[in-house]
């Protein structure tokens, strides 16, 4: 019995050792925690930012008031990237002429020259660089142009597409931008190659880009744009 | 903000009970229950994708299969088995369990397509005791997009029911001198019988499956009457869920139930979908000189505080990105800085944050960036970037193409005379307690606690060492002596697991230096690893743009006690070994490495490994040694064979970290063709800055 009672101590001890073991790793360079706990934070991060997504799908910033933007008095643009259900407000962390880097607090970036869309970093299948139209071409109906894409695919090397695109005038219309009612033309970049065809949407406001719908790659799909703060 | 991708799920269903990816439209070729492309018990003429990797685990009656399988290339796949037979004394006498192992090799001829199916020839089992062994040809031919239909033909244990004659002759009969060898003289003789099955896509997730076996299961039914073999008919359900798991349940042979799990993953694509991590900081443009000459003057070299001034902002910026600056040498013009890149898991993406750092630090006189990584104090290449380029192309369509026409990666050459050193890293002692697992066959392992420390005492002089305790694990620890013929410098491995817990690992003073252009050396002393202690030297000559690289090792060492101590009392053995060694890039990530020389037990002989590496850091491999040994004298398994693998974690996790999980399987342990497991080998230390390495993931110096 003595020995069943040892034996039973230390089944239990070496299983508290291991539990110990698998969460933490201890030394003198800066911890880096153990695989299973980053499996264990990563699985708890994805399913709470789906249940969170699911519980207030693509509406998370509606609360936020046109006031609430504006105080911080500096420009703003909102992205909403659907596949990811992310939505966020993003301010200029880089200007380079007309070339402008907008990022999120948590290190996402995207670079728009005249508000196209060239480069995202930080999501994983990232657009690295691009061949864009300018906006003065996305705003000539009938206009056509050559578009290339250059992304980081899943494999991590460079994959490029390359598109043929015509722009079509698709109206005038009426948007709200928190709170902000903006009279825009729309314009549509519809972009074709063998395997498939694409389209962004540009809705300007005199010569400038209010909203837009734009690819960033082919593992993301889709950004929405909205500059709110000028 | 943004949420990690939902694709990571998939990639951890084993760990979660979350769904992964959605099912795939097509009908995917699936794997049976010995986890090689087929149907339940039988091959198909099938190959999976590319590089998939798999681990099956299967359940048939009182048999368990785990397999490793990997395809190698479009054509070629390979498997590594274990089998454990249980109730094998039902019969006959003996041993309650029976353990086994074999590989597999299969070849597609033939791809599907309108109206030719594809068609895959194959060896089961082709080196081991011949227990499973078998030769195949298979065609497969899809039926819309729901139906597939399988036969072939099959020798050995699948010409072991309904045989239709002896193409080919007589089958001799393997002797035990014949075990562990490839059975050449067996392949394709004896009896020939037919096989078929068909496979139903039901829904996207469900799958039926059902064939006729030419497997008569002689040897567990008739012989040993493990298992009835009432009907050659199996049939059964696959449920796919996500792109990762895969579970099977099957009637078989009319008397048992079959399971089967599989894990499969892609070693080529990333489960996060693409590479994680911060977006790095803007290129720093400078004003132009007409606006600004002031700003181009290089005056500032000959402030006399201007070097640790920098040196401090660089390496502020750098840490970021786990970057440590190794050392930093000016001029006007020229910077060079030496890295030491801790965390990116891919070196172009090290050198592409240096870049972005350096164009934010130095100053506007300042036109040629320098960087030159260095692991293990070695300066594994020089990576020069003209700072223009880095601020014309920052924005540039296909700027990872166009900055790499105009980077010139070359031999890191000496450390520059008038260099600053690194800050407070010389000497520096470190250490570190964490989980280690240690995997010898797919199920067997030990999870134990490994206490590491180092002292590094200059650039390339490095005092460290490992002490090693099993905490669990079911990995052989007997404690009985091997009873080789040989000197048991490997099959000791029960006795240094049981009598040395824990034991001193490693305890090693190293030595790693670039002595001229193009060659490395490494001079290691100690007690080198867990079976043996001495002096090993090794020199490397690589160009940086070279396929070919050629090495030479010499190493003199003595079997430590299997206490873990420091002691050589029990054994009294000491030797000379050392390899001449050829390593050759094929391109497309196929690595191949030739060793020539003697090896541990003395026995003299090559070893030939060929590896294929992804760009993201995923490895598998196999190799083969052949020495004068003779097979009866090395034991079970005739000669040293065996995989490996190693997965980045950062793969699944998507976290910025160089961590990996491998492991070395081997079919048997022997102790000819034993090589010295050392440390920090040269080739692999420096092939990861070296063009063939840097190229593939190039497109990452602007992440």
């Amino acid at each position: 019995m003595g020995q069943g009672v040892a034996l039973r101590m230390g089944v239990r001890a070496a299983a508290a050792v291991c539990l110990m073991a698998a969460l933490a790793a201890c030394g003198s360079s800066k911890p880096e925690a153990s695989p299973l706990v980053l499996a264990v934070s990563s699985v708890a991060k994805a399913t709470l930012g789906r249940a969170k997504a699911s519980r207030a799908p693509a509406k998370a910033a509606a609360p936020v008031t046109r006031a609430d933007i504006e105080k911080f008095g500096m420009p703003i643009l909102r992205a909403v990237i659907p596949v990811r259900s992310a939505d966020a407000l993003l301010t200029i962390t880089d200007v380079k002429g007309s070339t402008v880097t907008w990022g999120t607090t948590d290190g996402t970036t995207f670079t728009q020259r005249e508000g196209v869309l060239i480069q995202t970093r930080g999501l994983g299948p990232d657009l690295m660089s691009a061949q864009a139209p300018s906006a003065a071409a996305l705003r000539t109906a009938g206009g056509t142009h050559q578009r290339i894409y250059y992304f980081l695919g899943e494999d991590d090397r460079s994959t490029r597409r390359t598109y043929e695109c015509t722009v079509t005038a698709a109206g005038t219309e009426e948007i709200q931008i928190f709170q902000r009612t903006h009279r825009v033309e729309k314009f549509t970049e519809t972009c074709g190659r063998q395997q498939g065809s694409i389209s962004n949407s540009f809705w300007f406001e005199g010569p400038m880009i209010r909203k837009s719908r734009q690819l960033a790659s082919g593992g993301l799909g889709f950004i929405d744009f909205e500059r709110v703060v000028d | 903000m943004l949420y990690m991708p939902r694709r990571l799920l998939a990639a951890l269903a084993v760990l979660s009970v979350a769904s992964g990816a959605p099912a795939h439209a097509e009908m995917i070729p699936s794997l049976n229950v010995n986890g090689s492309t087929g149907l339940i018990d039988l091959p198909s003429g099938e190959a999976q994708d590319d590089a998939t990797f798999s681990f099956t685990t299967a359940l048939l009656g009182p048999t368990t299969r785990a397999t490793i399988s990997f395809q190698f290339s479009e054509r070629l796949s390979g498997s590594f088995r274990f089998l454990t037979w249980r109730d094998w004394d039902n019969v006959i006498p003996g041993d309650s369990k029976l353990l086994d192992r074999g590989f597999d090799l299969r070849y597609q001829l033939l791809k599907e397509s309108n109206y030719i199916p594809s068609l895959t020839i194959g060896l089961i089992d082709f080196a081991s005791e011949g227990r499973f062994s078998s030769e195949y040809i298979a065609a497969t031919k899809g039926f819309g997009d729901r139906v597939k239909v399988t036969a072939g033909l099959g020798w050995g244990r699948l010409g072991t029911d309904g045989a239709i004659g002896q193409p080919f002759g007589d089958r001799p009969a393997l002797t035990s001198s014949d075990f562990g060898k490839p059975n050449v003289d067996q392949w394709f003789r004896g009896d020939a019988a037919p096989f078929a099955g068909v496979e139903v896509k039901l829904t996207d997730t469900w799958t039926f499956k059902g064939e006729y076996s030419s497997d008569a299961y002689v040897e567990e039914s008739d012989i040993r009457g493990q298992i009835d073999r009432d009907s050659p008919f199996n049939f059964g359900f696959e449920y796919q869920k996500g792109a990762n798991a895969r579970f099977g349940v099957y009637s078989m042979y009319g008397s048992e139930v079959g399971l089967v799990f599989h894990l499969i993953l892609d070693p080529k694509n990333r489960a996060t979908g693409g590479v994680m991590g911060a977006a790095p900081v803007a290129v720093n443009s400078r004003p132009t000189r007409t606006l600004d000459p002031d700003a181009y003057d290089g005056g500032w070299v000959t402030q006399a505080d201007a070097g640790p001034l920098l040196r401090k902002n660089l390496a502020k910026r750098l840490a970021v990105d786990g970057i440590v600056i190794e050392d930093l040498a000016y001029t006007a013009s020229t910077v060079q800085i030496r890295i030491r890149n801790n965390r990116i898991d891919a070196g172009a993406q090290a050198i592409g944050r240096t870049a972005r750092a350096l164009s934010h630090v130095m100053p506007a006189s300042v036109e040629v960036f320098e960087i030159v990584p260095v692991v293990k104090g070695i300066g594994a290449s020089k990576v020069t970037i003209r700072r223009t380029d880095l601020e014309q192309l920052e924005f540039a369509a296909d700027n990872a193409t166009l900055l790499r026409q105009r980077v010139s990666i070359t031999d890191a050459g000496p450390v520059p005379s008038n260099a600053l050193g690194g800050d407070g890293l010389y000497p520096r002692f470190s250490w570190s307690l964490r989980p280690a697992f240690r995997m010898t066959e797919p199920l067997k392992g030990d999870l134990g606690l490994r206490l590491s420390a180092s002292y590094d005492i200059q650039p390339g002089l490095v005092l460290a060492g490992s002490i090693y305790g099993r905490v669990i694990g079911n990995i052989d620890r007997s404690g009985n002596p091997s009873g080789s013929v040989l000197q048991p410098v490997r099959t000791d491995g029960g006795r240094y697991a049981k009598f040395g817990d824990p034991a001193l690992q490693s305890l090693t003073l190293a030595w790693y230096a670039r002595p001229a252009a193009d060659v490395y050396s490494r001079v290691t002393v100690g007690y080198l690893e867990r079976m043996h202690a001495g002096v090993s030297g090794e020199v490397l000559w690589k160009p940086v743009d070279s396929q070919l690289a050629l090495g030479a090792e010499v190493n003199y060492t003595k079997q430590r006690d299997t206490d873990g101590g420091l002691g050589f009392n029990e054994y009294d053995y000491d030797i000379v070994t050392g390899h001449v060694s050829a390593y050759y890039d094929f391109g497309n990530g196929y690595v191949g490495q030739l060793d020539v020389g003697r090896y541990l037990a003395g026995d003299t002989g090559a070893t030939v490994s060929i590896d294929r590496v992804f760009v993201n850091g995923w490895r598998v491999g196999a190799f083969a040694t052949v020495t004068d040994v003779s097979a009866a004298e090395f034991g079970n398994g005739a000669f040293d064979k065996g995989v490996r693998f190693s997965v980045p974690l950062n793969w699944a996790l998507g976290n910025q970290s160089k961590n990996t999980f491998g492991a070395t399987l081997r079919p048997s342990t022997g102790d000819g063709g034993a090589r010295l497991e050392v440390d920090g080998r040269l080739y692999d230390t420096i092939r990861d800055y070296h063009t063939d390495a840097l190229d593939p993931e190039w497109g990452r110096v602007w992440r």
